[in-house]
């Protein structure tokens, strides 16, 4: 186990290095700059952006700059905001609070919602609840988020006036970003559940079960619902990391200020130390979910535990 | 004697080899029967069909030219005279915007697509057929990438390569290349033990022969059933993508686009939003049926399930 941890830990190092210097070559690369309207106003002189990119040592060779930047790095210095001047490490306290506020939200509505109607569908095979559910997950799968996100806003917001339709941080404003974030994940949870209560519905066990004679629902929550439950709850971490990816959109709609939002505004923006620290930050947090979901997932199937 | 006579009747004889070879079991022609009798999967094909033929010749019929601005014709609501689907916030067409828009979605969705499935096929083909260090190095990549959420990559792609549908092409074909290649490395993995390959190589048969010839027709199917899933995901992430800015550029419409530049009035005039969210979820919702639909077809064994 040890050594387990000690590959997996230098692998995740090793990742981290390649990726830091990838982003940090990247962004300079890209057209435009914070001085060629990212961050100065877009009509500025030319001495001006010299100038600016001169006090900021954006003018030196992007190797130079590395090194600069890692040397303020191990020195735990993460830098400030080149929009705003505002410390990052200030900002990644508020931000990461906020999209774990929201993520863990949608991951609850998902299971809530997701659980329970998919063992209904299960039991209820090839009924019109089945139907109507995996009906709904096959439009929860097919709808873009964003455009969920716009129509929940459009009745939710605008014709109802119940909820705000952007916002943060009270629970009203909550809502809308959450249940959507939810949605996708929702459809892919509710179709696995029934998969799997199907796989075991059907076992051994569960006949030998029914004939001591064992209250059908007994049957169904407590001993087909747990075994069929493993591959669901195994997935949580891969599902972490997708949630990832579809808060980018969702903060970014409804300006939930999360690390998606921060993310996709500071690489816009061109606002490079902002955007370095939050990639880092979401691909630590991706290869940690995913880190997760193996070890979760061999703790459900030991015939495949890692030595 | 009578028989032989029967043989020789020519025309007969070339009329029952005619048959027979019309009636010849073909794997094409079984999926053709199995598809034709799914009724969703093939609601899932004529909707399909149907937005590739817009995306084909809809520009080309389009009443308007996609940019042509006529601001006192602004914000007309669907079924205003002379347009169909209304105008937007600049008095332009949207009809006019939504065929080249179905066009763009359409042309990014295949074009990544065909990407990632060949570059995920080639490498997913060695992996599995090398075995060994060729395939630690190179699945180590493809599992690395296939653990990162495609927005995420494409976002910090595109800061690389600035916005526009060129990121996004290279971004999403970039990331769904890995899917490929891991379905074709399971796959090349089981084959390669099987009696043909064996077969083929007793007979002195070079690796790449028998990679092209006989294991490439295997895996083929198998990949192309997750294609019409792969296109999906592409039109999503690029509506996306664009919808958030970092995608198709103004005045250019792809449907992330409109969605985007109608956000700001849905209040009053929803369907600047609306109608090219309908097309991008019909459009969705058709590639994923009819993927499930071949998916039955090709691989009978995930019927029901999932």
């Amino acid at each position: 186990m040890a050594s387990y941890l000690a590959r997996r830990t230098g692998y995740m190092l090793l990742i981290l290095t390649i990726s830091s210097v990838v982003i940090f070559y990247a962004l300079r690369t890209a057209p435009g700059g914070p001085s060629g309207g990212g961050v100065l106003n877009p009509l500025s002189s030319q001495e001006i952006r010299q100038a600016y990119d001169k006090r900021m040592g954006l003018d030196q060779p992007v190797y130079t700059q590395y090194f600069i930047y890692l040397g303020h790095i191990v020195r735990g210095d993460l830098g400030t905001s080149l929009a705003n001047g505002t410390p990052i490490v200030e900002l990644l306290g508020t931000h990461a609070r906020n999209s774990l506020v929201l993520g863990l939200t949608a991951l609850l509505i998902s299971y809530v919602i997701a659980i329970p109607l998919g063992v209904l569908a299960a039991v209820k095979r090839n009924t019109w609840v089945d139907q109507l559910a995996m009906g709904g997950a096959i439009l929860g799968m097919g709808i873009p988020n964003f455009w969920l996100a716009l129509i929940l806003v459009y009745f939710f917001s605008l014709r109802l006036g119940w909820l705000p339709s952007a916002g943060c941080c009270d629970p009203p404003q909550l809502i809308l970003p959450a249940l959507v974030l939810a949605a996708e994940g929702t459809a892919v949870t509710m179709r696995m559940t029934r998969s799997s209560m199907l796989e075991h519905l059907h076992d051994d066990f569960v006949r030998a079960l029914r004939a001591k004679g064992l209250p059908e629902w007994q049957v169904i929550l407590r001993h087909v619902l747990r075994n069929a439950l493993i591959p669901v709850i195994s997935l949580t971490g891969l599902r972490l990391g997708w949630l990832v990816g579809y808060a980018l959109i969702v903060e970014t709609i409804f300006r939930w200020p999360g690390v998606g939002y921060l993310l996709v505004d500071s690489v816009l923006r061109r606002d490079y130390p902002v955007a370095q620290v939050f990639s880092l930050l979401l691909i630590v947090f991706v290869l940690l979910a995913n880190w997760f979901a193996d070890i979760a997932y061999g703790l459900a199937n030991p015939r495949i535990r890692v030595a | 004697m009578a028989d032989l006579t029967v043989l020789d009747d020519k025309a007969t004889w070339e009329s029952r080899v005619e048959r027979l070879w019309a009636t010849r079991p073909s794997r094409f022609r079984d999926a053709w029967y199995e598809l034709s009798r799914n009724k969703l999967a093939l609601g899932g094909a004529v909707i399909v069909v149907f937005f590739t033929l817009v995306a084909i010749v809809g520009p080309a019929l389009a009443p308007y030219d996609y940019a042509k601005q006529v601001l006192s014709d602004n914000l007309l609501p669907p079924l205003s005279k002379g347009h169909l689907l209304g105008t937007d916030e600049l008095g332009r067409d949207l009809l006019s915007r939504l065929l080249l828009g179905i066009r763009i979605s359409m042309a990014v969705g295949l074009g990544t697509t065909a990407i990632a499935l060949s570059i995920g096929t080639i490498v997913g083909m060695l992996a599995g057929f090398y075995r060994g260090w060729v395939d630690r190095v190179l699945n180590g990549f493809v599992e690395l990438i296939w653990g990162f959420p495609l927005i995420l990559i494409a976002v910090l792609l595109i800061g690389a390569i600035g916005p526009g549908l060129t990121g996004v092409v290279i971004a999403v074909g970039f990331v769904n290349w890995a899917g490929f290649a891991r379905i074709v490395r399971g796959d090349v993995f089981a084959l390669r033990e099987k009696e043909f390959v064996a077969a083929a190589r007793a007979l002195g048969k070079g690796d790449l022969e028998i990679m092209i010839r006989h294991l490439l027709p295997n895996v083929v199917g198998s990949a192309l059933v997750m294609g019409s899933y792969y296109i999906a995901i592409a039109i999503i992430a690029e509506a996306a993508l664009s919808f958030i800015g970092m995608g198709a550029q103004p005045p250019l419409p792809s449907l992330g686009q409109m969605i985007n530049e109608g956000s700001g009035y849905m209040l009053l005039n929803h369907w600047l939003s609306t109608i090219p969210g309908i097309v991008i979820v019909l459009l969705v919702l058709g590639l994923n049926v009819l993927g499930d639909g071949l998916r039955d077809v090709f691989d009978p064994r995930l019927k029901g399930l999932g």
